[in-house]
């Protein structure tokens, strides 16, 4: 066993990997490389900062996407002359109320609920962070919690899943029946898209930092 | 990337956060950043991954013998299996689609629970296997696992799409709630597991050349 005597806060020049326990030593990276294990190739880290202003930006893009995602119908079925329409929304409450309701909440969470959470929180964090609120007790605290789910919410988040699923819905169905596209299919799939470049400019461990910085001063 | 040492930060008494990720000392309960509890390694893990897989290999059986939608066209009433279902698909001469469906909902959840049992084996029963093989399998499974949903999601649509009464309609079957279970348990069995438990057993055969 062996022991180094080092104070918290001396181990930046460390990295220990989560996957296999690893100590490993950090060094700057190019840009858009990523570090990862060398012994079990679970990424380490990334580039050093995000920026705020783009993450914000695309942010507030998304949430404006999310409503009509959400309001419009997303796919449209024609059949003998009647039409049915549905949104992602209809759709977990038509398996709902059927009895399936551990499918219903499947679809709303990972469609409905979990992006709405993540834009919010985002939103949230960059708010606190750029406000500089998160240095007082409150604000780090509430940091601290959005931070914690973070992981948690944007694996729950399954937008992209959604974007194949009415795809394979309107092939499925075109043997029976003429299947259009609506304008929730484009903002949905729009949504998804600003969603997807969000979530690769936005940086956990760069946010976690924050966190850090205000439980130094403090 | 080198590493600095071949040693684990356990040894080095440097405790990773698991919420947070800052690197505490061994001394310390509490994260110095995020406060939540420390914990080097979580041995329990294991047996609540074994438990949740094994929950999830059960309801798999369910999950593809009971219909997962039942079908009415002009009054003929069809109950379809997940795999009858990619059967018609490929009948209808849709086969990209049936491909998807098919990785999806059979091929997903049966590599995730096989690849599972065969991680969660490798590090109960100490089998000597490539570690960083087995790793790569587990990212993958990580990874592609939540890609089951499409299913669920396509037959949420389709019922809320087609409902004509006796003319044309769809409805979920007993299956659906087993598949979405499956798909639950699975993830939290993944996810609930310490990876490093793995990598703490002696190297045998030491892979790492």
């Amino acid at each position: 066993m062996l022991m180094t005597p080092v104070k918290p806060g001396k181990h930046c020049n460390l990295i220990v990997c989560s996957g296999c326990d690893l100590v490993v030593s950090k060094r700057a990276l190019p840009s858009g490389v990523r570090a990862v294990c060398p012994q079990c190739n679970t990424p380490l880290y990334d580039k050093p900062y995000c920026a705020l202003n783009g993450v914000m930006a695309l942010c507030i893009t998304a949430i404006l996407l999310y409503i009509p995602a959400m309001i419009y119908p997303v796919l449209e079925l024609h059949f003998l002359g009647s039409i049915r329409t549905s949104t992602v929304f209809d759709g977990a409450m038509a398996v709902w109320h059927q009895g399936y309701w551990v499918v219903g909440l499947g679809v709303l969470l990972g469609a409905v609920l979990a992006p709405a959470v993540l834009l919010c929180s985002i939103l949230a964090q960059v708010l606190i962070v750029q406000t500089g609120w998160y240095r007082t007790k409150f604000g780090r605290d509430t940091l601290n919690g959005l931070l914690r789910y973070h992981g948690l919410i944007s694996q729950l988040s399954m937008l992209e899943i959604y974007v194949i699923s009415f795809l394979v819905t309107s092939f499925q169905l075109s043997d029976f029946a003429d299947v259009y596209f609506g304008l929730g299919t484009l903002c949905f799939t729009l949504l998804f898209v600003v969603t997807l470049f969000l979530q690769r400019e936005y940086n956990l461990e760069h946010m976690w930092g924050y966190v850090g910085e205000a439980s130094d001063e403090s | 990337m080198k590493p600095a040492t071949k040693a684990r930060g356990l040894d080095l008494g440097i405790y990773r956060c698991h919420v947070c990720g800052l690197l505490n000392d061994q001394h310390e309960q509490y994260c110095d950043r995020c406060h939540a509890k420390i914990t080097p390694r979580d041995y329990r893990s294991l047996q609540s991954s074994w438990a949740l897989l094994i929950t999830a290999a059960i309801l798999l059986v369910p999950a593809n013998i009971y219909p997962i939608t039942t079908l009415v066209k002009s009054g003929n009433v069809t109950h379809e299996t997940i795999f009858s279902g990619i059967l018609r698909l490929v009948h209808a001469d849709l086969l990209p689609i049936a491909i998807i469906v098919f990785t999806a909902s059979i091929l997903v959840p049966w590599l995730k629970i096989l690849g599972l049992g065969f991680y969660l084996s490798a590090i109960t029963f100490k089998i000597p296997i490539s570690k960083r093989k087995l790793t790569t399998g587990f990212h993958i499974i990580e990874w592609i696992g939540r890609w089951s949903m499409l299913d669920l999601f396509v037959i949420s649509l389709s019922v809320a799409l087609v409902n004509m009464g006796q003319l044309l309609d769809a409805q979920p079957a007993p299956a659906a709630t087993a598949f979405a279970l499956v798909i639950l348990f699975t993830q939290l069995a993944a996810k609930t597991l310490d990876t490093r438990l793995l990598w703490d057993q002696l190297d045998k055969n030491d892979d790492n050349s």
